[in-house]
C-alpha cells in the first residue's frame, strides 16, 4: 500500500527566462497577423464575408475561363489580362481590407500598445503594407493558378504544354505583383489618414475611381502626347500602361491602353508612386507614434 | 418649501435655501431599470452621491435637473416638479460629466453665453461674478482650449452658477483633475455649501467625498441603499462588528482583559498590536479607557479600521 | 541598481512649450508613484522613458539603458499601460494579449501560454474568449494591464490605472498593482492624480510640477509621525476639549478631531484618564502623520 502523497503546485507568477525573438520575428508576427486580418481569419464571421465573397468570385471566373478553354479551346483571357479584368473587384477589396488593417487600429487607440513594444515604428506600417500587397497578389495570382492547372493538364501537349503554359503564367503573376504593389501602397496610405472605416473605404474608392474620368478627358485632348500620357492619371490605367510596355501582346492583341513610346515613363511613374506612398505612410506613422 | 433664514453665515450672498425632493422616483429604459423607487430629500449643504458604475447616479442627476422625465414618481424643487419646468431651471444648475465646452471660446464668452441663455438682466456682471466665484478671473480671456482639465471644469461650474441657482448638481466633478485642482474644487464646493446652497456631487473617490462632506446618498443597482451621515450609517449596521486596532504597553494583558468584556467579540494578537472586534460600539469605546487605566496599561494607539466611508460603502454594496 | 535615472532632462516642444525642465531624479526598484499637476510633463516623461520621444537636452536611463539609443532593448523589458481606451472591440482578450506578446518578441506558443497566465493573474477567466467590446471598464483596465505584463517586463509604466473605475474596481486594481510590485518582483511606476492611492500602494513618490522636480522621496519619509495626537470621541467633544484644557493640555479643533501636543508618554495617560472620567466613547487616539497631500497644499498662481 503506497503512502498517500499530496503536493501543492506553484501556479503563482513566473518570470520568463526563455528566448526573446528579434526584429525579424516580430515583423513576421505582425505581417502574418495582417495577412490573416485581410481575409478575416481570427475575426468575426461578419469580417469574413466580404473578402471571401471576392475570393469566391475571382476563383469562379478563373474556373469558368479554364473550363471554357478546355472544352471549346478558346482562350477567354490570358493570365495577364485576368488582373486587368478584375480591377473593379481589386478596388473594392482594397477599400474594405485597407481600413480593416489600419483605420481600425487608429480608431481603437491600440497603436500605443504597439509602439511601446520593441519594434521600430516603421515596422508597423511596413508589415501592414506587405500584408495587404500579399493579400492582393494572392487574390490575383491564386485564380491564375487555377487557370494554369486547368489549361496545363488538358492541353494534350504533355510536359511541353505544361512548360509553355508556365511561361505564360509567370509574367501574369509578376503583373499581379505590380497591381498588388500599387494598389496596396495607395490604398493603405489613404486608409491610414482616418480612423473612420467608412470614410477610409470611401477615400480609397474615390482615389481609384474618381481619377478615371481625368484619364477620359485627357485621352480626348487634341494632342497625341497628352493622349498617350493620359493613363498616368489613374492608378489602374498606370498599371495597365506599365503592363502594355512590359508585356505587350500578353495583354491581348489590341492594346487596352495605347501609350505610344512612353512605356519607360509609365514604369518610372509606377515606381515613384509606390515609393512616394510608402514614404508618406512612414511619415504618417512617425507622427502617430510620437503622439 | 422655501425657507428664509436671516442668520445665514456672514458674508454669504444667499438668504434663500431650497430643498430638492424625490418621491418614489423610478426610471426605466425598456426592461432596464436605471433608477428604482428612490425617495430622498436634499437640503442646503454638500451631499455626496455614491454608487458603483451603473448604479443609476447619472440618470438620477438628470431627472433632478429636469432633463429627463421620471417613469414614475416625481422630483420637486421647493414643491414644484422639475420636469419641463422653466421656472425650475432658473434655480438649478447641472455640471454634467461629459465635457462639452466650446474650446474656441474664452471662459468669459462661454459663461456670458450661459448668462444670456438665462436672459439675465445684466449678463456681463453675472458672468464676471460667476467667474470670480470659481477664481478664474485671471484666465477668463484665454480660450478654453488652452486650459487644463481643472480649469475647464471650473469654467463649466461657473457657467452652471451664472444664474445663481440654489441647487447645483455635479456629475463626477473631480474626474481627470490633478491633486491641486482637486483641492481647489473641494474648497469651492465647501464654500458653496456653507453659503446655504444645495450641492449634490457624484464621485468614485471616497476619500475625497469624506473630506468634502460626511453626508452621502448611496445608490446600489438603481436603489437608494442609505442616506445621511456615513458615521451614523455605520452605527446602524449592528450586524457588523466594529474593528479597531490597538497598540499598548502590554498588548497581551490588554487582550485578556478585553476578552472578559461582553462588548468584545474577538481579539487577535500579532506583532503590530491588537485587532479588536466589538459587537457593541458604544459599550466598547466607553470601557476601553477604563480597562486600560484599571490594568495600568498605556494605550498608545486606537484606530478604527472600518469606520471610513470606504468601508461603509463596501458594506452597503456587498449587502 | 537604479531603476530610472534622469539627468537635467529637458523637453521643449515647438511653440516654446516646456514639458520637462531640467529634471534630475533617480529612483530605486519598487513601486513608484508619479504625481503632478495636469500638463506637468508626466506623459512626456513616459514617452521619453519608452524611447518614443527624444529629449531636447539631458539624459535618461531606464534599467541601465539609454532609451533614446537602445529603445528596442528598453521596450523589450518595459510594459506600458496607457491611460485611454486602447483595445480593439472585436478581438477577444486572449487573442489580443497573445498577439501583443508576439510583438514583444515571445515565440508563438510561449506568447499563448503567457497571455493565458497574464489574464489569469489580472483576474480574467472565461470572459477572455469574448470580444473586448462587451467588457466593463474594470475588465478593460485588466486587459490593458495583462498586455503590459505578458512579456514579463522588469518595469511597468502604468498611466492612471484606476481611471474610470468605481470604488470596488479601484480597490481591486490597487491590490493587483501592489501584488505585481511585491509578489511578482516587477518594478512599477504608477502615474496617478490620487494621492491617497499613491500613499497606499507606493514606496517611493516622485512629484513633478511644471516640468520640474517637486520632491522625490520614500513615502515613509513623507508620512512621518508628528508630535501631535489626534483624539476623537463620538460624543462630548466640547466637554473633553474643556477638560483637557483644564489639565494644561492645549487643544486645537480640526473638524471632529481634537489635536493635542504630545509632550511625553504621560500625555497618553492624561487623555485616557480624562476620557474615562467623563465616560465618553473613545473613537480614535493616534499620532498624527504628515500627508503626501501637504506637498500640494500651497496654491500656485499659474493654476488659479
Amino acid at each position: 500500500m503506497p503512502e498517500p502523497t499530496g503536493v501543492i503546485h506553484d501556479i503563482g507568477y513566473q518570470r520568463y527566462t526563455g528566448p526573446r525573438l528579434g526584429r525579424r520575428a516580430i515583423f513576421g508576427a505582425l505581417y502574418l497577423h495582417g495577412l490573416r486580418t485581410a481575409f478575416g481569419l481570427g475575426r468575426s464571421a461578419k469580417a469574413k464575408i466580404f473578402p471571401w465573397l471576392v475570393v469566391g468570385i475571382v476563383t469562379l471566373v478563373a474556373a469558368a475561363a479554364a473550363a471554357v478553354r478546355s472544352q471549346i479551346g478558346e482562350v477567354v483571357m490570358t493570365y495577364a489580362q485576368f488582373a486587368d479584368n478584375m480591377s473593379w473587384l481589386v478596388i473594392f477589396f482594397v477599400a474594405v481590407v485597407a481600413p480593416e488593417l489600419v483605420s481600425r487600429d487608429l480608431r481603437s487607440g491600440v497603436l500605443p500598445l504597439y509602439f511601446s513594444r520593441p519594434l521600430p515604428r516603421s515596422d508597423y506600417p511596413l508589415a501592414k503594407l506587405l500584408a495587404l500587397a500579399t493579400a492582393l497578389w494572392l487574390l490575383l495570382g491564386g485564380p491564375q493558378l487555377v487557370m494554369f492547372l486547368g489549361a496545363a493538364f488538358t492541353s494534350g501537349a504533355g510536359m511541353r504544354g505544361v512548360w509553355n503554359e508556365l511561361l505564360d503564367l509567370l509574367p501574369g503573376l509578376l503583373y499581379a505583383g505590380l497591381w498588388a504593389a500599387v494598389f496596396a501602397s495607395v490604398g493603405l496610405l489613404v486608409a491610414s489618414s482616418t480612423g473612420k472605416r467608412a470614410f477610409a473605404a470611401g477615400g480609397v474608392v474615390a482615389v481609384f475611381l474618381m481619377t478615371t474620368p481625368i484619364v477620359g478627358v485627357l485621352s480626348i485632348m487634341p494632342s497625341r502626347a497628352v493622349n498617350e500620357l493620359a493613363f498616368l492619371a489613374s492608378p489602374s490605367t498606370l498599371v495597365g500602361g506599365v503592363g502594355e510596355w512590359a508585356l505587350g501582346d500578353l495583354l491581348g492583341p489590341q492594346a487596352p491602353v495605347p501609350i505610344g513610346g512612353f512605356g519607360p515613363v509609365y514604369a518610372v511613374a509606377a515606381v515613384l508612386l509606390v515609393a512616394g506612398c510608402v514614404a508618406l505612410l512612414l511619415l504618417r506613422y512617425r507622427k502617430v507614434a510620437a503622439r | 418649501m422655501t425657507t428664509i433664514s436671516a442668520d445665514q453665515a456672514a458674508g454669504t450672498p444667499t438668504a434663500v435655501t431650497s430643498t430638492l425632493d424625490l418621491a418614489g422616483v423610478s426610471r426605466w429604459y425598456g426592461n432596464v431599470v436605471a433608477v428604482n423607487d428612490v425617495s430622498m430629500s436634499l437640503g442646503p449643504g454638500v451631499t455626496g452621491l455614491l454608487g458603483p458604475n451603473g448604479a443609476g447616479k447619472t440618470t438620477l442627476l438628470h431627472m433632478m435637473a429636469g432633463f429627463l422625465a421620471p417613469s414614475r414618481g416625481v422630483v420637486t424643487l421647493d414643491g414644484r416638479p422639475t420636469w419641463r419646468n422653466p421656472e425650475v431651471y432658473r434655480q438649478l444648475g447641472l455640471v454634467s460629466e461629459r465635457e462639452a465646452v466650446h474650446t474656441f471660446l474664452t471662459a468669459y464668452e462661454f459663461v456670458l453665453a450661459s448668462a444670456k441663455l438665462h436672459r439675465l438682466p445684466d449678463p456681463a456682471a453675472a458672468a464676471r461674478r460667476a467667474i470670480a466665484q470659481v477664481e478664474m478671473a485671471g484666465a477668463q480671456d484665454r480660450r478654453i482650449g488652452t486650459y487644463s482639465k481643472g480649469m475647464r471644469q471650473r469654467a463649466r461650474v461657473a457657467a452652471a452658477l451664472v444664474h445663481e441657482p440654489q441647487v447645483l448638481l455635479l456629475d463626477e466633478p473631480f474626474n481627470g483633475m490633478d491633486p491641486r485642482q482637486r483641492l481647489h474644487m473641494m474648497e469651492l464646493l465647501h464654500r458653496l455649501g456653507d453659503a446655504g446652497r444645495t450641492i449634490l456631487f457624484s464621485s468614485h473617490i471616497l476619500e475625497e467625498v469624506e473630506q468634502v462632506s460626511g453626508t452621502v446618498q448611496v445608490m446600489v443597482a438603481g436603489r437608494l441603499a442609505a442616506s445621511g451621515d456615513f458615521r451614523t450609517i455605520r452605527r446602524l449596521m449592528t450586524n457588523r462588528p466594529h474593528v479597531f486596532t490597538v497598540q499598548s504597553t502590554d498588548d497581551r494583558a490588554l487582550a485578556v482583559a478585553l476578552m472578559a468584556e461582553a462588548s468584545v467579540t474577538g481579539v487577535e494578537l500579532d506583532r503590530a498590536g491588537l485587532t479588536v472586534r466589538a459587537g457593541d460600539y458604544g459599550a466598547f469605546t466607553r470601557v476601553l479607557p477604563k480597562i486600560a487605566l484599571r490594568e495600568g496599561i498605556r494605550v498608545r494607539q486606537l484606530v478604527p479600521q472600518d469606520e471610513s466611508l470606504e468601508s461603509v460603502f463596501s458594506y452597503l454594496v456587498e449587502a | 541598481m537604479t531603476l530610472i535615472a534622469t539627468e537635467s532632462l529637458t523637453k521643449t516642444y515647438g511653440g516654446g512649450v516646456t514639458a520637462l525642465a531640467d529634471l534630475t531624479v533617480a529612483v530605486e526598484p519598487g513601486i513608484i508613484g508619479l504625481v503632478g499637476a495636469n500638463g506637468a510633463g508626466k506623459s512626456t516623461l513616459i514617452k521619453i522613458l519608452l524611447g518614443l520621444l527624444a529629449p531636447t537636452s539631458g539624459r535618461a536611463r531606464v534599467l541601465g539603458l539609454d532609451p533614446t539609443t537602445d529603445s528596442a532593448q528598453v521596450r523589450a523589458r518595459v510594459g506600458y499601460m496607457p491611460e485611454h481606451d486602447a483595445l480593439p472591440p472585436d478581438l477577444s482578450a486572449a487573442e489580443l494579449v497573445t498577439h501583443l506578446g508576439r510583438v514583444s518578441g515571445l515565440p508563438r506558443t510561449v506568447a499563448r501560454e503567457r497571455a493565458s497566465e497574464a489574464l489569469r493573474h489580472v483576474g480574467l477567466y472565461e470572459e477572455r474568449y469574448r470580444p473586448v467590446g462587451g467588457y466593463s471598464t474594470g475588465m478593460k483596465q485588466r486587459v490593458k494591464l495583462a498586455q503590459a505584463l505578458v512579456h514579463d517586463p522588469d518595469l511597468l509604466l502604468l498611466d492612471e490605472p484606476t481611471n474610470g473605475l468605481d470604488p470596488a474596481g479601484r480597490d481591486a486594481m490597487l491590490a493587483l498593482v501592489h501584488r505585481i510590485g511585491t509578489e511578482f518582483g516587477i518594478s512599477v511606476l504608477v502615474c496617478s492624480h490620487l494621492l491617497g492611492e499613491v500613499e497606499r500602494i507606493c514606496d517611493t513618490l516622485v512629484a513633478i510640477d511644471g516640468g520640474r522636480l517637486l520632491r522625490a522621496d520614500h513615502i515613509s519619509a513623507m508620512t512621518s509621525a508628528t508630535d501631535v495626537l489626534a483624539v476623537e470621541v463620538s460624543e462630548g467633544t466640547e466637554e473633553l476639549a474643556a477638560r483637557l484644557t483644564v489639565l494644561d493640555l492645549p487643544v486645537r479643533r480640526d473638524g471632529r478631531l481634537l489635536l493635542v501636543e504630545l509632550v511625553d508618554d504621560a500625555t497618553y495617560d492624561l487623555i485616557l484618564g480624562a476620557v474615562a472620567e467623563l465616560d465618553l466613547p473613545l473613537h480614535r487616539l493616534d499620532q498624527r502623520r504628515h500627508r503626501v497631500a501637504e506637498l500640494f497644499a500651497t496654491r500656485e498662481p499659474s493654476h488659479a
